[in-house]
């Protein structure tokens, strides 16, 4: 009896805790959206509010009717959707080879993998500078889209291989005996049974690329600004432009929480599929 | 050459292409421009060097003090999102129910893009209109809201540019350690109650041991990343007041784009890459496989 009690009380203890702790982790983030919908007025008043006084969607209407942001978005989705494919399109077949056909180059090629997601991404910006603006790239959606490839392709390339460890070597094997070659096994019979990694996969790139800012601003300045950057200027340009700030911040990260939500359980599969299997 | 090997290097071919063209290039090319004088603007023109800008870098107060600031910066972050997110992931696995829904609020912030997250943070510290000074002294901490500078004070920003990086992660170290946590067998902590161990011990010998690799990998994945941070402070102080909040990353970037002298951030850059590969290699041996050390 005084044990259940106490157990109960110990319960409500952790409970009570952790619900603390959760209302306060999110509650910076409350805090953005909350001033985004403010009057830009209301946003620097001394001293500030958590709640908007008047809710007002004035910022929101300032940062979409300025041609900057829209076209900073669009660059910002081309070079995240360009950059998915193309990672993904080298990162696949390799990760296959990579965990079914194990020899020495395969396993040194992992590693090398494993090894470049270690690189600082200020050392590999110095020389990728250089390497586009000799290809004529800077600048360019395709140059910007080859220096994420470069950071996308080894992500890629260690998740489809935590995915395709999972894969049994007899479904190959089952489906050359029914007449296919390597090719058409892969093609055919692997890919199919695999697009809840690939999507995975193809989601944490498109993310990666989608939140980089260090090459976007090393590497293009006034035709590719992508979303961060021009997000970044409202408190240069434009003076302290908290409010438009606020609202663009709301705008670039929004879809990604929406995302990360809907695919919580994918999402953190992934994230700790190396870390506790490793 | 067989069949097989054939296909497999086929299937191989397009991304070894790919990381040649953009990740073993480059750093060859690093290495090499690190040995010449070398202009920004000007790359096609190199006049060889040797090791002088190695020396340079080596000798220069502000790179000396850049690099202690990110060691300054990455243990401090390292500590509390470490200490932040184990403790909220064994809170988690102690709840009565299921934690589903606190998790979930923890998974806010894991995509958040690093700039929001810094400028996030910038608008809850910066002077004048910063909430979080209110809240102190709304909960008696400080007596007046200019109390703290948090972001204008050369003694301690490089601590508080850390706050977002700590919100931002925390919340990655809980999932993965609660991830860990529940992967521990049930009956392993069974059998130490039943052999008398009170909570602290069975945490002690049962959960902490098993919790290893898992810990070294949180640790090895969040030590490099807080080394080489750049857009989260960058968006904050951009570096200042008067450097105090420049890391390494920070200075190799303001050497090559401020300064143009494309040589000297190479061989900072170059230096970077191997301090990061011989920290992650001896973290990897040291914790990771204690059996092998």
């Amino acid at each position: 009896m005084r044990r259940a009690r106490r157990f109960n009380i110990n319960g409500m203890l952790v409970n009570a805790a952790a619900l603390v702790l959760v209302l306060s982790y999110a509650l910076p983030y409350v805090y953005l959206l909350m001033t985004s919908i403010k009057p830009a007025a209301d946003v620097q008043q001394i001293p500030p509010s958590f709640l908007p006084a008047v809710v007002s969607l004035e910022n929101f209407r300032e940062v979409l009717q300025s041609s900057a942001l829209p076209k900073a978005f669009a660059s910002s989705l081309t070079v995240a959707v360009l950059t998915t494919v193309l990672s993904l399109a080298v990162a696949v077949p390799a990760a296959y080879v990579a965990t079914q056909y194990r020899r020495r180059i395969t396993t040194l090629f992992l590693l090398f993998a494993l090894v470049t997601r270690m690189v600082p991404s200020v050392s590999l910006g110095v020389p990728l500078f250089q390497l586009l603006k000799a290809l004529g790239l800077l600048d360019t959606i395709p140059g910007l889209v080859l220096a994420h490839t470069s950071a996308a392709v080894p992500l890629a390339l260690l998740l489809m291989s935590a995915f395709f460890e999972g894969v049994p070597k007899e479904l190959e094997e089952a489906a050359r005996m029914d007449g296919c070659t390597r090719f058409q096994a892969f093609r055919k019979i692997i890919l199919p049974v695999m697009t809840g990694g690939i999507a995975v996969t193809a989601l944490f790139t498109f993310i990666t690329s989608w939140n980089e800012f260090l090459y976007a601003l090393l590497l293009t300045s006034e035709a590719t600004k992508t979303a961060p950057i021009v997000i970044a200027e409202y408190n240069s340009v434009y003076g302290l432009a908290w409010g438009a700030m606020t609202a663009a911040a709301v705008l670039y990260s929004l879809p990604v929480i929406f995302v990360t939500l809907a695919l919580q359980k994918q999402i953190v599969g992934g994230l700790t599929f190396g870390a506790v299997k490793g | 050459m067989s069949g097989e090997d054939r296909f497999v290097l086929c299937m191989l071919a397009p991304a070894l292409a790919i990381l040649g063209l953009l990740v073993a290039y480059p750093v060859g090319l690093l290495v090499f421009d690190s040995f010449f004088k070398v202009d920004t603007i000007t790359p096609h023109i190199r006049e060889w060097v040797g090791l002088k800008n190695y020396i340079d870098a080596l000798t220069s107060k502000r790179v000396a003090e850049s690099a202690l600031r990110t060691i300054q910066y990455s243990v401090f972050a390292l500590f509390f999102e470490f200490a932040f997110g184990f403790c909220a992931a064994l809170l988690f696995s102690a709840l009565p129910g299921r934690s589903r829904w606190h998790r979930t609020i923890f998974t806010l912030p894991l995509m958040v893009p690093p700039i929001v997250a810094g400028l996030l943070w910038r608008f809850l510290l910066v002077g004048n209109i910063g909430i979080l000074n209110y809240g102190l002294v709304h909960l008696g901490i400080i007596r007046d809201a200019d109390a703290i500078a948090w972001l204008s004070d050369e003694d301690i920003v490089i601590y508080s540019v850390s706050f977002a990086d700590i919100w931002l992660t925390t919340s990655f170290v809980a999932l993965v350690s609660y991830a860990g946590l529940t992967n521990i067998p049930k009956d392993l902590l069974e059998a130490a109650r039943i052999d008398g161990a009170n909570a602290f011990k069975r945490f002690w010998h049962v959960t902490l041991p098993l919790m290893r690799p898992v810990i070294a990998v949180i640790v090895i994945v969040r030590a490099v990343d807080a080394a080489k941070t750049f857009d989260l402070i960058w968006i904050q102080t951009q570096g200042g007041p008067n450097h105090a909040s420049e890391v390494f990353s920070m200075n190799i970037y303001q050497r090559m784009v401020r300064f143009g002298d494309l040589g000297e951030a190479s061989a900072s850059g170059t230096l970077f890459l191997i301090v990061m590969m011989v920290l992650a290699a001896a973290a990897y041996w040291k914790i990771w496989r204690p059996a092998h050390a």
